[in-house]
């Protein structure tokens, strides 16, 4: 039995965990004030048209209706969107999907306020219905807003692919198809949104950037943003699908016309229709190898449908186009990718941000290639694997790392446990096959995007140390990671500390709470603040015991002496010292940005995480159904904060991912979603995931490494359709080039390849 | 619940019925619609708020409660359903402060994440192990097979369970 690493051991209960399991804790959505109204949005009819009018006058006259508002009641800019503000909070004249919004309402009960909604009259003329993202550029196609249809161009060159592919002696060309996953976060989109008696507005809604969300709602408002308050924090899970604002601006406005409370908790089905999803992408990928088994030739053309309006579909793309060659070494590359608007939902941001597409269709490449030319595929994958210091995927310098090694190691070895494990087959119509995948994935912003973080901590009057950071709990545990970060850095108790995150009238701007930044970013700020805040402490400390402050310390309950057995004398509790001390509270507050690469490159990242997955599939012969029934993992990612919540990231991240190979797309036809609810959108349940998943947490890092534990939270969910694709061809031949994997086309492939039993006793 | 502050959902021509229930051992009247779901009463007219909404038909397990001794979802029973019946929510799970050993097991395997899912999926558990003290892995699966997560991929949800399990056999 292998000894428990270190990290095991540090296995922090959530903080946040009582009230969870118990029920006992108030979500944004749970909250109820007196005189609160509740609030409905009246969303498009059509995915595309023309608005002609807009009659509000029969649903104001309904009884217990207090507000309605549209288009004429937005004071400021009628627009919202993190980057580009293009999506209309209230559409005037044009619907281009059927989310937008054209009114909403705000009524003594929910069902007043949806019969309310029932009554506005919209009068619109239906336009073409832009829904081939293929055909999005077209000359004849609709043009979906002023500039045409194109939303964004990325590319990466490097080299003379043409003149290469000419010196391969095998290609692979191939086209991947992947689906419109919906992040299906267990608690829909709501909150309530509550004017205040000094003018001021408290929006209680979940967000992943509270002065983000502040910002864009001063703009909408045309209100200061001191006036705003933002309490973002906890949420029922969000993976990157409420970072964009949702239902706030309509809160928000119906709030301040009628002067109460307004709660908004969309139903799932008005969730499904409003909110973001993953951007379905079109990826071609021509792969050519040498003599030598080096990859020499790498052409990848990218098509992603980004829906009606941008979001953050710009740097989606840029990450896909940055990722697509993975942890590979290839001198020469054309990428190009292209987004583009059309009337299908809205893309936006969603756990992975383009890896996941582009990793399904790079390492899809990487087994077709190694099948071709029968070597071990992760033999191959190591041939022309990157090095430590080798330079990042678009040119960029980045922090030194083995991770790439590290992990396909990792799997290789697990792999090969695997493969002698006995396996017994339940029966004769079932055929398994293992597949591997590897992945690298950047961590932050990127090069060139403001991407700002800091933290406070503070001595308060109560004699706890308050960490403040302005970060949300969407579940991810970063609760748990402040808590485990900040007492070990200080040597204090939990007993001692008070941690305040998503509240912007409470807490510094640490950027937002997305893209695996959060626990590396608390990590920094510690660093940073740990020697000056100490140093506060310890000289009040010297000033008010006489101790003298080179043998004073921060320690369990206050400030101590460390004696020659190394136990801890008490000198002087975090309370005597808060409540002896006259002057103002002791506070230390940092501001800084993630790291990034120094070279001006664009979007490129400089801290990358590794994952190499290892599934192992059961396709059943009859039905062409398939079962994971292994999802392990190999993640080096530097030092594990908190096991517990490390595990869970891979694990959840991982079954999100067989959701998006197996089961998931949010299809649409026309513009319409043809999936609204849980019943016909189906999730992975507990029947459909292997009851047991290995995590191999790999922390070292290379020597003299500054930048501590990487973030996790979407490692997980990268390289995982890949592993299963792979696995199904080694069951039964057949090469998934589409998700999510169509049983039909199994079954088909399987009865082609006449390995049923049946088939084969026939020959 | 104060009144004063209840929601007026009076309208017109709109009968409503007087609801008797036990709720978490306390009797409870209340006057609603007869078709009023029973998650909107827990939710709204009691702020009985532990019980969660997500999908609204039935297919997350996100709003589960214990109607006289079985596992129902609180999204598909219409007041006139639950009338003089008992129904145990997640608040009456852990009584006085004190959690059920469901809940510790839980809160130290990592079943949970954003919480949503996870007063549900207690409720579920309970019903599980009161029937099936050392469940297999079959029944694991069939008895939470109606409770989705999002966050956790299950890994934590079943080690919880497991580790139940393991305790029930050690007392048996």
């Amino acid at each position: 039995m292998q000894q428990m690493k270190a990290s095991e051991k540090r296995n922090r209960k959530r903080p946040d965990g009582p009230d969870k399991v118990t029920g006992r804790l108030n979500y944004l959505t749970d909250l109820h004030f007196p005189h609160m109204l509740y609030g409905k949005i009246k969303r498009s009819a059509y995915p595309h048209a023309r608005i002609l009018s807009i009659h509000t006058e029969e649903a104001e006259q309904l009884p217990g209706v207090r507000a309605v508002v549209t288009f004429k009641d937005v004071p400021g800019l009628n627009a919202f969107g993190i980057v580009t503000p293009d999506q209309p909070v209230l559409c005037e004249d044009t619907v281009r999907y059927v989310g937008d919004a054209v009114a909403a309402v705000a009524a003594d009960t929910k069902e007043m306020a949806e019969h309310a909604c029932s009554l506005i009259a919209i009068e619109y003329e239906p336009l073409p219905v832009v829904d081939d993202p293929a055909e999005a550029l077209g000359a004849a196609t609709p043009k979906l807003h002023p500039d045409g249809n194109l939303l964004h161009k990325a590319h990466f060159y490097k080299g003379d692919v043409d003149d290469a592919f000419h010196k391969c002696t095998e290609i692979v060309e191939e086209t991947y198809q992947v689906p419109r996953q919906m992040h299906t976060y267990m608690e829909t989109e709501g909150g309530v949104i509550v004017p205040e008696p000094d003018d001021t507005l408290t929006v209680y809604v979940g967000t992943q950037h509270g002065y983000k969300d502040r910002f864009q709602l001063s703009r909408i408002l045309n209100m200061p943003e001191e006036k705003i308050r933002i309490v973002s924090s906890p949420m029922g899970g969000s993976f990157g699908g409420k970072d964009e604002l949702n239902i706030q601006p309509y809160g928000a406005l119906l709030a301040l016309a009628s002067g109460r409370p307004v709660k908004i908790h969309q139903t799932r089905q008005e969730s499904v229709i409003s909110g973001l999803k993953r951007h379905p992408m079109r990826i071609t990928m021509k792969t050519g190898v040498a003599a030598d088994g080096k990859i020499i030739a790498h052409k990848v053309d990218i098509l992603a449908d980004t829906g009606a309006y941008s979001t953050l579909g710009p740097a989606i793309l840029e990450f896909a186009v940055e990722h697509s060659t993975g942890p590979y070494v290839i001198p020469n590359v054309k990428t190009e990718g292209v987004s583009v608007f059309t009337n299908n939902g809205v893309a936006g941001e969603f756990r992975g941000f383009g890896g996941n597409q582009v990793t399904f269709a790079l390492e899809g490449q990487m087994d077709r290639l190694a099948y071709r030319l029968d070597v071990d595929p992760l033999e191959f994958r190591r041939h022309n694997l990157r090095e430590t210091d080798e330079i990042g995927p678009i040119g960029q310098r980045i922090a030194s790392t083995d991770g790439a090694y590290q992990v396909l190691q990792s799997i290789k070895e697990h792999r090969q446990l695997k493969i002698k494990e006995e396996n017994e087959m339940p029966d004769k119509w079932k055929v398994r096959g293992i597949g591997t995948a590897i992945t690298m994935h950047g961590g932050g912003l990127g090069y060139g995007r403001l991407d700002p973080a800091g933290g406070r901590l503070c001595l308060k009057e109560s004699g706890k140390i308050e960490a403040a950071f302005g970060f949300e709990e969407a579940g991810q545990g970063i609760l748990g990671v402040i808590e485990t970060i900040v007492t070990e850095e200080l040597g204090c108790s939990v007993s001692d500390l008070s941690v305040v995150i998503g509240d912007t009238s409470l807490v510094p701007s640490s950027g937002s709470t997305t893209a695996s930044r959060g626990t590396s970013m608390v990590w920094h700020a510690l660093q940073k603040m740990k020697e000056p805040f100490c140093k506060l402490l310890i000289e009040k400390g010297e000033a008010l015991t006489g101790v003298e402050g080179h043998r004073l310390q921060t320690g369990k309950g206050g400030l101590v002496v460390t004696a020659h057995d190394g136990e801890e004398i008490p000198i002087i509790t975090y309370e005597e010292l808060a409540q002896q001390s006259t002057e103002e509270e002791m506070t230390t507050s940092t501001n800084f940005d993630f790291p990034t690469t120094p070279d001006p490159i664009d979007s490129g990242h400089f801290l990358y995480t590794f994952g190499a997955v290892l599934a192992q599939v059961e396709v059943d012969l009859l039905t062409g159904k398939v079962k994971v029934i292994d999802l392990d993992q190999a993640i080096a990612a530097g030092p594990v904060v908190n096991y517990l919540g490390y595990k869970g990231q891979i694990e959840g991240g991982g079954v999100m991912s067989l959701g998006y190979t197996l089961l998931e797309d949010a299809l649409m036809s026309e513009g319409e979603y043809m999936t609204q609810n849980l019943d016909a959108y189906l999730i992975p349940g507990i029947g459909d995931v292997p009851f047991t998943m290995k995590v191999e947490a790999i922390e070292t890092l290379p020597e003299d490494d500054p930048y501590g534990p990487r973030g996790v939270g979407e490692i997980g969910s990268v390289a995982v359709a890949p592993a299963i694709a792979k696995a199904i061809q080694e069951a039964v031949g057949y090469w998934v080039r589409r998700l999510p994997v169509s049983s039909e086309e199994v079954l088909a492939e399987v009865s082609k390849r006449r390995i049923n039993p049946w088939t084969k006793a026939m020959q | 619940m104060d009144k004063s502050d209840a929601v007026n959902v009076q309208t017109e021509n709109v009968p409503v019925i007087d609801l008797n229930l036990t709720i978490n051992e306390n009797p409870v009247k209340v006057q609603v619609e007869p078709t009023a779901r029973l998650v909107d009463i827990l939710r709204d007219e009691l702020q009985l708020t532990g019980t969660k909404i997500s999908c609204g038909i039935g297919r997350c397990g996100a709003c589960s409660v214990m109607i006289d001794g079985q596992l129902v979802n609180a999204c598909l029973t219409m007041a006139y359903q639950a009338d003089q019946t008992s129904i145990t929510t997640i608040e009456g799970v852990s009584r006085d402060q004190e959690m059920d050993p469901i809940q510790k097991a839980f809160l130290e395997e990592g079943g949970f994440q954003c919480g949503y899912c996870t007063p549900g999926m207690v409720m579920a558990v309970k019903v599980l192990l009161e029937e099936v003290p050392v469940p297999t892995e079959e029944d694991i699966k069939m008895a939470l097979s109606g409770n989705l997560c999002r966050c956790t991929g299950y890994g934590g949800i079943i080690r919880a369970v497991q580790r139940m399990a393991a305790e029930n056999s050690e007392v048996r």
